[in-house]
């Protein structure tokens, strides 16, 4: 079968099944009797099973189906969760994402086979089933390899509802018998010769428990063979036969099972072709109880997740719509510029009405466009838990991961890209931030380190902040380190300020670990992180204090698409400035302009800022004359300012964002361009480069 | 039989957009030329490379404008009336305007038609050139697309 049309889909629902195991083990860790989460964890298990079925990924499959294993005898309180196993779970779960990854690159699983994780399973489930009373472990392991039965009936254990059926059943005056079909092994429409069977052997009786479950077995999701309870009135045989009438049935085992089921599938080892053991005990008086099948039925229903009500739209159609949005608003702004400029031929009210309207509805239609490519920044953090818990293990000390604010909405685009920048400095908080349990104690810390992330909206931007209670930067340190590595002079150094310095950690190739461990310090680091996240228009800032803890501060742009911004005009060329990194405009008289180190400043109001030319800059003619006073944009980016000179100030405009192409580059000072409302292209200033 | 006859022409012609850049006419293969533009406004791009005169605004998409000229090593372009842009599209790179003198008609030239061997390494405005079609008594230099996309610039 042609699967690769839906490998696209498979990749994205298997992440996030992915994820939902992940994040319910995390749970059960917490909350080991949580019914729930172990409902969704082996729902989710079991999609994933499936799903890799039906792609074809045997190995994938196959270590699933084991955690599946796991995952249902946790649920019907055969084996207690412990940290041993939320462990191996988690090694699977990276086993898993390894196969995906693999899927991901080659579309093929690779030939990993994960033995080792798959025994360990396996041999958690055997000894559970050692302690649990009901079955000698032996029996337990055949269980598990279905493969190598011989073709005897198929003990299986049963859950409480099926308990309670079978119960009932009983009570009904039936007889309950137990069967295992094996179907031949060319058989092409397996599902459908189950479908037979059951209804050849309903015909006496109410089939009561499924094994596999009957979606499953409607499905195809079982090897050569499927069993059955099935409460009845008819002797054994009658069924049996009526079972292996269907054509491409290779056998048909089958027992009554007795009220002690355990004792039944001890002494009865079941040979070969029907010698049932009891088989027509005792004969029925009533007809199979009709109230066994409600539990039945409920049962399966509860196994279907509730259907979300979304829809998965590629990625490319939403940025279609986004630029047909795009360039409604450049017509609206154009007919908005006709109409206040050639008043005289649209001055009818009516005109002027529409165009508001006109006005009313882009602008919403924007925000709607807008909040569609809006996703959570859950998708990205969600994961950080578990690799907080992971990193707690190989570092060996003891933090705790606290998220807020996890359903802060972003553009997709930035969603998409922020993840590794917080995720390195997540690392960064657990391997350098945090100190070790004896340092802890010895500075009345609480023994578990805290990291935090706290993420929230703040005007036209999001803060996430990430952080930890640990050391704090030693600025000291860092100094001697620079000077050590010849990046500063030892002069430079006695001069830097505080912040200066903690500046110095995001030059590239500085890393502060003493030693290089798996966690952080090759010298990629906090370089990468800045540079991360400057390219998607936001900055990063950092507070720290030696002894007390380290925050950065990370400020995202809601939206890259369309912004805010200052049009000002540099002689007859016009420019956007992003209105987030504008702080105030002054008029500076020239004669206020003093010069440090040959270089143009402004003193105002206690801070020293230099003063940016803009026409020199862009490589604009300069001015014949100079003006008596300056028109000055002061810019912040961070806590540094600029002032940038312009000519003139031309208002504030909603802006697209365009960008320039592939073809010109070179070109950092100019991060795209837009078109105004009379079809002029104006370029957008990039003023973290100005700095 | 006359329909077969068509078919082969058709296989082995192509058609170029004949266009004067100083006193030489050039073809750009028609496959690549997505829409021929009057002169407009172009808005320049400070620090980009000297060949771009700038940026315009084709219909609500910013495209990048070149100068053949510049970069070819000839004189400034001189916008006249008759001046266009011709605005290619490639693949992968989105679309790319190249200002043009004069846009004289279209040709379709049969690839005999077309000398290969006239073009050598070693003139510098060659680069640019894969060959010279014969359009009866017209020569018409047919250019290298990918050459004009290309980073490289003449010096």
């Amino acid at each position: 079968m042609d699967v690769s049309q839906y490998l696209e889909i498979f990749i994205d629902e298997s992440g996030e099944h992915l994820q939902t195991l992940s994040d319910c083990i995390m749970t059960l860790e917490k909350e080991p009797d949580n019914k729930d989460t172990i409902n969704e964890v082996f729902r989710a298990a079991h999609s994933l099973k499936g799903m890799a079925g039906t792609m074809g990924f045997k190995r994938m499959q196959h270590l699933t189906h084991d955690m599946e294993n796991v995952f249902q005898e946790v649920r019907s309180d055969k084996i207690q969760v412990d940290s041993s196993m939320i462990d191996l779970l988690f090694e699977c779960l990276s086993a898993i994402e390894g196969y995906l990854d693999n899927i991901k690159a080659t579309s093929d699983e690779g030939t990993e086979d994960n033995e080792l994780i798959i025994k360990e399973l396996n041999d958690f489930i055997a000894k559970a089933k050692g302690e649990a009373v009901e079955s000698a472990p032996k029996e337990s392991a055949a269980e598990e390899k279905p493969k190598e039965s011989d073709g005897s009936f198929k003990k299986f254990e049963l859950s409480d509802t099926e308990k309670k059926t079978v119960a009932g059943a009983r009570e009904g005056g039936s007889h309950i018998y137990g069967m295992t079909v094996y179907v031949e092994k060319d058989c092409l429409l397996k599902a459908a010769r189950a479908f037979l069977v059951f209804r050849a052997v309903e015909e006496f009786g109410q089939i009561v428990v499924y094994r596999p479950s009957s979606q499953d077995v409607e499905d195809e999701k079982f090897d050569l063979d499927f069993s059955f309870y099935i409460a009845s009135t008819e002797p054994l045989d009658k069924i049996e036969a009526a079972a292996k009438n269907v054509s491409e049935i290779e056998k048909v085992i089958s027992l009554e099972i007795e009220e002690e089921k355990t004792e039944a599938a001890e002494s009865a080892p079941a040979s070969t072709e029907s010698k049932s053991a009891a088989a027509a005990s005792a004969p029925a008086k009533t007809a199979a109880a009709p109230k066994a099948a409600a539990p039945a039925a409920k049962k399966q229903t509860a196994g279907k997740p509730a259907t979300n009500r979304t829809v998965r739209v590629d990625i490319e159609k939403l940025d279609a719509l986004m630029n047909q949005v795009s360039e409604l608003i450049i017509a609206k702004n154009s007919l908005v510029s006709i109409s206040s400029t050639e008043g005289g031929n649209f001055a009818s009210q009516g005109f002027h009405e529409q165009i508001e309207y006109l006005e009313r509805i882009t602008t919403s239609l924007h925000e709607s466009v807008m909040k569609v490519r809006m996703v959570p920044i859950e998708n990205v953090v969600n994961k950080f838990p578990r690799m907080i818990r992971d990193l707690s293990r190989t570092l060996n000390k003891k933090m705790e991961l606290v998220m807020t604010g996890e359903d802060t909405e972003l553009d997709r685009t930035v969603v998409d890209q922020i993840g590794d920048p917080l995720q390195h400095l997540l690392r960064n908080s657990a391997d350098h931030g945090l100190e070790d349990a004896a340092l802890r104690a010895q500075r009345g810390k609480p023994e578990v380190g805290n990291i935090f992330l706290n993420a929230y909206q703040e005007g036209n931007n999001v803060i996430i902040q990430v952080g930890d209670d640990g050391n704090g930067i030693d600025t000291e340190a860092v100094k001697n380190k620079a000077v050590e590595r010849g990046i500063i002079t030892p002069e430079q150094a006695e001069a830097m300020s505080q912040k200066e310095i903690v500046n110095l950690l995001f030059m590239p190739s500085f890393s502060m670990a003493k030693k290089i461990t798996d966690i952080s310090g090759r010298g990629v680091g906090l370089d990468v992180v800045k540079s991360g996240i400057e390219q998607l228009g936001g900055d990063v800032e950092v507070k720290t204090k030696l002894g007390e803890g380290t925050t950065f501060t990370v400020r995202l742009p809601l939206t890259l698409a369309i912004i805010q911004a200052l049009m000002v005009e540099v002689r007859d060329e016009k420019y956007a400035i992003a209105l987030g990194s504008i702080s105030n405009i002054e008029d500076i008289p020239v004669k206020e302009i003093k010069y440090v180190q040959a270089k143009e400043v402004i003193h105002l109001r206690g801070s020293v800022i230099p003063l940016i030319r803009l026409d020199q800059i862009l490589d604009i003619e300069p001015r014949e004359e100079e003006p008596e006073s300056l028109t000055v944009v002061i810019v912040k980016r961070g806590d540094s300012q600029a002032g940038l000179v312009v000519d003139n100030l031309m208002g504030q405009q909603e802006i697209v964002i365009k960008s320039l192409g592939k073809y010109i580059n070179g070109n950092k000072l100019i991060s795209g361009a837009t078109i105004l409302g009379d079809g002029e292209v104006a370029l957008i200033l990039d003023v973290n480069t100005l700095m | 039989m006359a329909e077969n006859k068509v078919e082969i022409i058709e296989k082995s012609t192509k058609q170029y957009i004949v266009v004067q850049i100083g006193s030489e006419k050039y073809g750009i293969d028609i496959g690549y030329v997505d829409n021929i533009v009057r002169m407009q406004k172009i808005t320049r791009v400070p620090k980009a490379q000297v060949y771009f005169k700038g940026i315009i605004n084709l219909r609500g998409e910013i495209v990048p404008v070149m100068s053949i000229r510049t970069k070819m090593g000839l004189d400034d372009d001189v916008f006249t009336n008759a001046s266009r842009i011709i605005i290619l599209k490639i693949e992968d790179r989105g679309a790319l305007g190249v200002i043009v003198d004069e846009v004289c008609e279209v040709v379709t030239l049969s690839e005999d038609e077309i000398d290969r061997s006239a073009v050598s390494a070693n003139n510098a405005k060659d680069n640019f050139i894969n060959g010279i079609g014969k359009n009866g008594d017209a020569l018409i230099s047919l250019f290298e697309i990918n050459a004009i996309i290309d980073e490289r610039e003449n010096a």
